[in-house]
C-alpha cells in the first residue's frame, strides 16, 4: 500500500540552506517561464469530477478584479439612499450579490467546469431554502412593514 | 473500498488518489470522488442553516426597537474587510492552482496568504463587535443585537474554523504530507472556504448594505 | 471458505492501530457496517423500552379521572421524555441502523463510503441519549414538550418559566443528537450514490435504498433549520437574547416556524425506511415483483419534495391568516397522493400473489391497514376547520400513533423478523412472533383507537388529568391495558432476539427465496467484506433474475445454481482486482451454497478493508463533554470538551483508512 509509484519530479526536495521546500528543478524552470500567467492546460491533470480544464490563475485573477468593482459598485449604491427610491437600491444590490454569488460558485468553487452533480445539488439547496425562508417571512408578515 | 475520512481539517495523508491502481475514484457510480461529493452535500446543508439565520434577521430587522443598525454601522469598514475576505477567495483559489502543478512553494505561500486574509477579517470582526458593544449594541440589547450577532458570530465561526483548517494544511505542505496527488484535499478546503465567503457576500448585500 | 483479509501490522510512536474485528473491545473500534448497525438497532430499541416505561407510566395516570400517578410537572417531563425518547433515539436509530446494515449489501458495496464517519454517528446517539438522560439527576429532565415550544422554553431560568436545566439538556442534546444525523446522512448519500456495483442503476436499486436516499436528503436539509432554532432557545434562556421575547418584539411563532420546517420532514424521515422495508418484504412473501416499482420510487421522491410544503399544517391554530392557512391546507391533501399511490401499489403487488402469512408478512400487512388508518385521520387534519376543534386533543394523538407506530413500529418489526436470518443464520421463533404480531395489533388498536373519540370529545393533550364525570374514563381505562398488551408484545420480541440469536432454527442460504443482493452473500452473517466478488447487476430484484427465468407461459423455471451459469461468472474480467476471489471460480453467489474456492485473489491481492479506529468513538467524547460545559455554563469544561474534539479530529484526519 505504499504510494511509492509517484515519479521523482514530483518529489519535494529540501533546500538545506533555507530549510524550506522550494521545488525540484523543473518547478524551478517552470516557474521561471510561467509565473503567475497561462498554465499550460495540458501539464495540469484533470481532477475527478471535471469536465473540462478549471479556470488559469490568471483567469481567476481577472475575477477578483470584476468581484472587487462591483463590490465597490454595491458600497455606492448603498450610499445613494435617499437620492433614488430604496426599492431600486434593494434591487440592485441584491442583483450585483447575485452577480458576486454566481461569479465565485462558478469559476473559484468549479461549479461550471465540474460535472453537473454539485452544481445541482448546490442549487436545489440554495433556491430551497431561498423559497422556503419567503415563505415563513411572509407567513409571519414581513413585508407589513414592522409591528 | 478505501475512502479518506469527510473530518475537517482535510486528511492529508490519504486523500483520493488518481494514480493508484485499482482505488479510487473512476470507480464510483457517479465519477466524482466521495470526499467531494460529501462535502457539497454538507455546503447545500448549510445553506439551509445559514438561510435561516437571514431570515431571522430579515424578519426582526423592521421590528427591533432601540439602536439601529444605521446607528452603529461602520460601512468603509466593513467594505473593507469584506473586500479582504474575497481577495482569500483569490488567494485560496490560487493555492489549489498552485498543488495541482506541484508547485509547492507557492502552495504554501497562497495558504498562509488566504488564512492570513482570514485572520484580518476575523480581527475586524472582532474589532466591529466590541465597537457595537461600546455603542450599546450586545446579544440581549434588541432584536437587531440577537439576530445580528447570531448570524455574524456563527459566520466568524466557520471562518475560524476555516483558518485552523487552512493551517494544517500549510503544516502538512511544509512536511511533504500534502503532494499533488492530494490536489484534491486542498480543493476541497478550498470549497468550504469559498463558500463562507459566498455567505459574506449576502450577509454583507443583505445586513449591511441594503437599505430598510 | 477462506477469504483472508491483509491486515498488515503496524508499529505507531502514540497509539497502535486496534486491529481485533472480533472480541467485546472490537465493538467499541469496529468501523464496519454491520456492527454499527446491530449497536444502532440494539441502542434503539433500549430506548424503545424507556420510551415505552415512559408512555406507561403516562397511561397509568390517565387510566382513571383526577390521576395521582404523576405530578403535574412529572407529566409534562413524561410526555417531553416519551416524545423525545421516541424519535430521536428510538425512531431514527433504527433506521438508520436498518440502512447501515442493508444499504451496501444491497447496492453490492463492502462498505460506506465513511466507515469512521459511520461509527462516530452511532456513538453520537449513545452518548446523546446517556447525556439527555443523566438529565432527571443533573437539574432536571426536559419537560417542554417534545416541540419545545417558545416562550415556555425560551424564557429565561430567572423569570421562573421552567426552573430547571431541562430545556437546556433539549436544546444542547437535540443539536448534539442532530450532528450524528447528518453526517450519517451525508454518509448515505454518498454511499447510495457512489458505491453501487456495476450495473446497479438508481432504478435497479431495492425501493429501501431509494427511501434511505431521500431519507438522508431530508435529513441533511432539515436539520441545520431545527439546530437554529434550538440555538435561538438556548440563546434566549441563558444570553438573554430577544427571539422569542415578544416584549422586545420577537416572535415566538417564528420558533414554530422553524421547528416544524424541520419537524415535518422529520416525521417523513421516520416513516419511509418503515416504507422501504414493507416494499421489500411484500414482494417476496407474494413471490411476485413489486407492483409499479418506478412509481413507488417516484411517489416516495414526491413525498420528500412535497413534504417541504406542508409544515404549517402543525399551527393552523396559531392566527396565520386564511391565505396561509389555506395554501397548508392545499399542500397537505396534495401529498396524500403520492401516500396512497403507494398503498395501492402494495395492495396491487399481494393481489395475485402466492402468498406465506408469516411474521415478516402479517406485520407488513399490518403497516398497510394501520398506516393507512394514520393517513386517514391525517387527511382529516388537513381540512382546516376540522383541524381547529382536533388541534390539542387526542385525536391528533391517534393519528400520529397510527402513522407512527402503526406505520414505522410495525414495519421495523417486521423487518426484524425478516433480516434476522441474514443476522444471525437462524430464524426468530415463529409462533411466538405471530403471538407478537397478533398482541401488537390488539394492543395497538386498543390504546389508540379509542383516542379517536376520546380527542373529538374533547380530552385535551398534554394535560396531566381530567375531572371526572367528563365521559372519558372507560375509553382511557381502555387504552392503558391497551399500552399494557404493547409491553407484554414487546417483551416478547425482545426474548425472541435474544434467544433465537443462540437457539433459533438454522436457516438455509437465502430463507425467504428473495429478490435482492443482500441474501446472496456467501454466509449468515456475511463475511466482513461482505461479498467475495462485487457483484455485476443485470436486472432489478437481481437475485431474483439470477435464480428464476420465465418460460413462455410466464412461469418460474428455476435456474441451475452453481458458479457456471451465474451471472457473475461472466463479469469477473470486469471487476476490481481488490474484490476479485481467485481467478473464474465465479460468484455463484445467487442461489447457490458457499462457493469453494476462494482465497487470494490473481496476483496475492486481499480484500482491503477500511481499519478499525479509536478516533470515532474518542472524539464523539469530546461532545458531551462540551454539552455539560454549556448546559452548566461552566466553560473549563466546554473547552476541554473543544479540546477532546480538536485532537480527536486531528488525529482521525492524520490516520489513514486503513493500513
Amino acid at each position: 500500500m505504499s504510494d511509492a509509484d509517484t515519479t521523482t519530479t514530483t518529489e519535494p526536495v529540501q533546500d538545506p540552506d533555507h530549510n524550506m521546500l522550494v521545488g525540484t528543478a523543473e518547478e524551478r524552470e517552470r516557474e521561471k517561464k510561467y509565473g503567475l500567467q497561462e498554465i499550460p492546460p495540458e501539464e495540469v491533470p484533470l481532477l475527478p469530477g471535471e469536465l473540462s480544464h478549471h479556470p488559469s490563475p490568471f483567469q481567476y485573477v481577472v475575477i477578483a478584479m470584476i468581484l472587487v468593482v462591483i463590490t465597490a459598485l454595491e458600497v455606492g449604491v448603498s450610499y445613494l439612499e435617499g437620492d433614488i427610491p430604496n426599492g431600486l437600491i434593494i434591487v440592485l444590490l441584491l442583483g450585483m450579490g447575485l452577480v458576486k454569488l454566481v461569479l465565485v460558485a462558478s469559476y473559484y468553487m468549479h461549479l461550471k467546469t465540474d460535472k453537473p452533480v454539485f452544481r445541482r445539488f448546490f442549487i436545489m439547496a440554495a433556491v430551497g431554502a431561498i423559497f422556503l425562508y419567503l415563505i415563513v417571512l411572509t407567513t409571519l408578515g414581513v413585508w407589513d412593514g414592522g409591528s | 473500498m478505501e475512502q479518506a475520512a469527510i473530518a475537517p481539517p482535510a486528511d492529508g495523508a490519504h486523500a483520493s488518489t488518481p494514480v493508484h491502481a485499482g482505488h479510487g475514484e473512476h470507480e464510483t457510480s457517479t465519477g466524482v470522488t466521495n470526499t467531494k461529493l460529501a462535502m457539497w452535500i454538507f455546503l447545500s446543508s448549510e445553506c439551509l442553516l445559514f438561510g435561516a439565520l437571514i431570515a431571522t434577521y430579515l424578519l426582526y430587522r423592521g421590528r427591533s426597537k432601540g439602536i439601529e443598525p444605521a446607528d452603529v454601522y461602520n460601512i468603509p469598514f466593513t467594505s473593507a474587510t469584506s473586500f479582504i475576505l474575497l481577495m482569500s477567495s483569490l488567494t485560496m483559489v490560487l493555492a489549489l492552482a498552485a498543488i495541482q502543478r506541484a508547485d509547492y512553494r507557492r502552495t504554501k505561500i497562497w495558504l498562509v496568504a488566504t488564512a492570513l486574509f482570514g485572520m484580518v477579517f476575523i480581527g475586524g470582526q472582532v474589532y466591529e463587535f466590541t465597537e457595537f458593544t461600546r455603542k450599546g449594541v450586545t446579544v440581549d440589547t434588541n432584536l437587531f443585537g440577537s439576530s445580528f450577532y447570531l448570524l455574524t458570530g456563527l459566520h466568524g465561526l466557520h471562518v475560524t474554523v476555516g483558518i485552523v483548517w487552512l493551517l494544517s494544511l500549510w503544516g502538512l505542505t511544509t512536511q511533504g504530507r500534502l503532494q499533488q496527488k492530494d490536489s484534491e484535499t486542498i480543493e476541497i478546503s478550498g470549497l468550504y472556504w469559498h463558500f463562507v465567503d459566498v455567505v459574506w457576500i449576502v450577509i454583507f448585500t443583505v445586513v449591511y448594505l441594503i437599505p430598510m | 471458505m477462506t477469504t483472508t483479509l491483509t491486515v498488515p501490522k503496524v508499529k505507531r510512536s502514540i497509539f497502535r492501530r486496534p486491529q481485533a474485528t472480533t472480541g467485546f473491545r472490537s465493538w467499541f473500534t469496529t468501523v464496519d457496517h454491520k456492527k454499527i448497525a446491530i449497536m444502532y438497532v440494539t441502542t434503539a430499541l433500549v430506548f424503545l423500552v424507556i420510551g415505552g416505561i415512559e408512555a406507561l407510566l403516562i397511561r397509568l395516570q390517565l387510566a382513571g379521572p383526577n390521576g395521582t400517578v404523576l405530578t403535574a410537572s412529572q407529566y409534562n417531563t413524561m410526555f417531553t421524555m416519551h416524545g423525545t425518547t421516541m424519535v430521536f433515539l428510538m425512531g431514527m436509530p433504527l433506521a438508520v441502523g436498518f440502512g447501515n446494515y442493508l444499504i451496501p449489501l444491497q447496492i453490492g458495496a463492502r462498505d460506506v463510503a465513511f466507515p469512521r464517519l459511520n461509527a462516530f454517528g452511532y456513538w453520537v446517539v449513545l452518548f446523546g441519549g446517556i447525556f439527555l438522560y443523566s438529565s432527571f439527576v443533573l437539574g432536571g429532565a426536559p419537560n417542554g414538550g417534545w416541540f419545545g415550544y417558545t416562550p415556555l422554553t425560551s424564557s429565561p431560568i430567572s423569570l421562573g418559566a421552567l426552573p430547571g436545566r431541562g430545556p437546556d439538556f433539549w436544546t444542547v442534546g437535540l443539536i448534539m443528537l442532530g450532528i450524528g444525523s447528518t453526517t450519517s446522512a451525508v454518509n448515505f448519500i454518498v454511499t447510495i450514490l457512489n458505491m453501487r456495483a456495476p450495473g446497479m442503476t438508481l432504478m435497479r436499486m431495492p425501493v429501501f435504498c431509494w427511501m434511505m436516499l431521500v431519507v438522508a436528503f431530508l435529513t441533511v436539509f432539515a436539520m441545520p433549520i431545527v439546530t437554529v432554532a434550538l440555538t435561538m432557545v438556548w440563546w434566549d434562556r441563558n444570553l438573554m437574547s430577544n427571539f422569542f421575547n415578544a416584549a422586545a418584539g420577537g416572535d415566538p411563532l417564528l420558533y414554530q416556524h422553524l421547528f416544524w420546517l424541520f419537524g415535518h420532514p422529520e416525521v417523513y424521515i421516520l416513516i419511509l425506511p418503515g416504507m422501504g422495508i414493507v416494499s421489500e418484504i411484500l414482494p417476496v412473501m407474494s413471490r411476485k415483483p413489486l407492483f409499479g416499482y418506478s412509481v413507488v420510487v417516484f411517489s416516495g421522491i414526491a413525498i420528500g419534495f412535497l413534504g417541504w410544503g406542508v409544515w404549517a399544517h402543525h399551527m393552523f391554530v396559531t392566527g396565520l391568516g386564511p391565505v396561509a392557512v389555506s395554501a397548508f391546507s392545499l399542500s397537505t391533501m396534495l401529498i396524500a397522493i403520492p401516500t396512497g399511490v403507494k398503498i395501492f401499489n402494495w395492495l396491487g403487488t399481494v393481489w395475485g400473489g402466492s402468498i406465506r402469512l408469516n411474521t415478516p408478512m402479517l406485520f407488513s400487512l399490518g403497516f398497510i391497514a394501520m398506516f393507512t388508518i394514520g393517513g386517514l385521520s391525517g387527511v382529516l387534519h388537513s381540512v382546516v376547520p376540522a383541524a381547529t376543534q382536533q388541534t390539542d386533543t387526542y385525536f391528533v394523538v391517534a393519528h400520529f400513533h397510527y402513522v407512527l407506530f402503526g406505520g414505522l413500529v410495525f414495519g421495523i418489526f417486521g423487518g426484524i423478523f425478516y433480516w434476522f436470518p441474514l443476522l444471525y443464520g437462524r430464524f426468530m421463533n415463529e409462533k411466538l412472533g405471530k403471538v407478537t404480531f397478533w398482541l401488537t395489533l390488539i394492543g395497538f388498536n386498543l390504546t389508540f383507537f379509542p383516542m379517536h373519540i376520546l380527542g373529538l370529545e374533547g380530552q385535551a393533550r398534554r394535560t396531566y388529568r381530567y375531572a371526572e364525570g367528563m365521559g372519558f374514563d372507560a375509553l382511557n381505562l381502555a387504552a392503558t391495558v391497551g399500552s399494557f398488551v404493547i409491553a407484554v408484545a414487546v417483551l416478547l420480541l425482545l426474548v425472541n432476539i435474544l434467544v433465537s440469536r443462540r437457539h433459533g432454527a438454522v436457516a438455509p442460504h437465502d430463507p425467504w427465496d428473495a429478490r435482492s443482493l443482500e441474501w446472496s452473500v456467501s454466509s449468515y452473517p456475511p463475511p466482513e467484506y461482505n461479498f467475495e466478488e462485487i457483484p455485476q447487476v443485470e436486472a432489478r430484484d437481481e437475485l431474483w433474475h439470477r435464480k428464476y427465468t420465465e418460460d413462455e407461459s410466464g412461469r418460474l423455471v428455476r435456474l441451475p445454481s452453481g458458479g457456471a451459469d451465474a451471472p457473475s461468472a461472466g463479469a469477473v474480467a470486469t471487476l476490481e482486482p481488490d474484490a476479485r476471489d481467485g481467478g473464474g471460480d465465479g460468484g455463484g453467489d445467487g442461489g447457490a451454497v458457499v462457493p469453494s474456492g476462494g482465497g487470494h485473489g490473481a496476483g496475492g491481492h486481499g480484500i482491503h478493508m477500511p481499519s478499525p479506529s479509536y478516533f470515532p468513538i474518542l472524539m464523539c467524547a469530546g461532545l458531551p463533554v462540551v454539552g455539560y460545559g454549556v448546559v452548566f455554563q461552566n466553560w473549563y469544561l466546554g473547552a476541554l470538551g473543544v479540546l477532546i474534539l480538536i485532537v480527536g479530529m486531528y488525529a482521525w484526519a492524520l490516520e489513514p483508512s486503513s493500513e
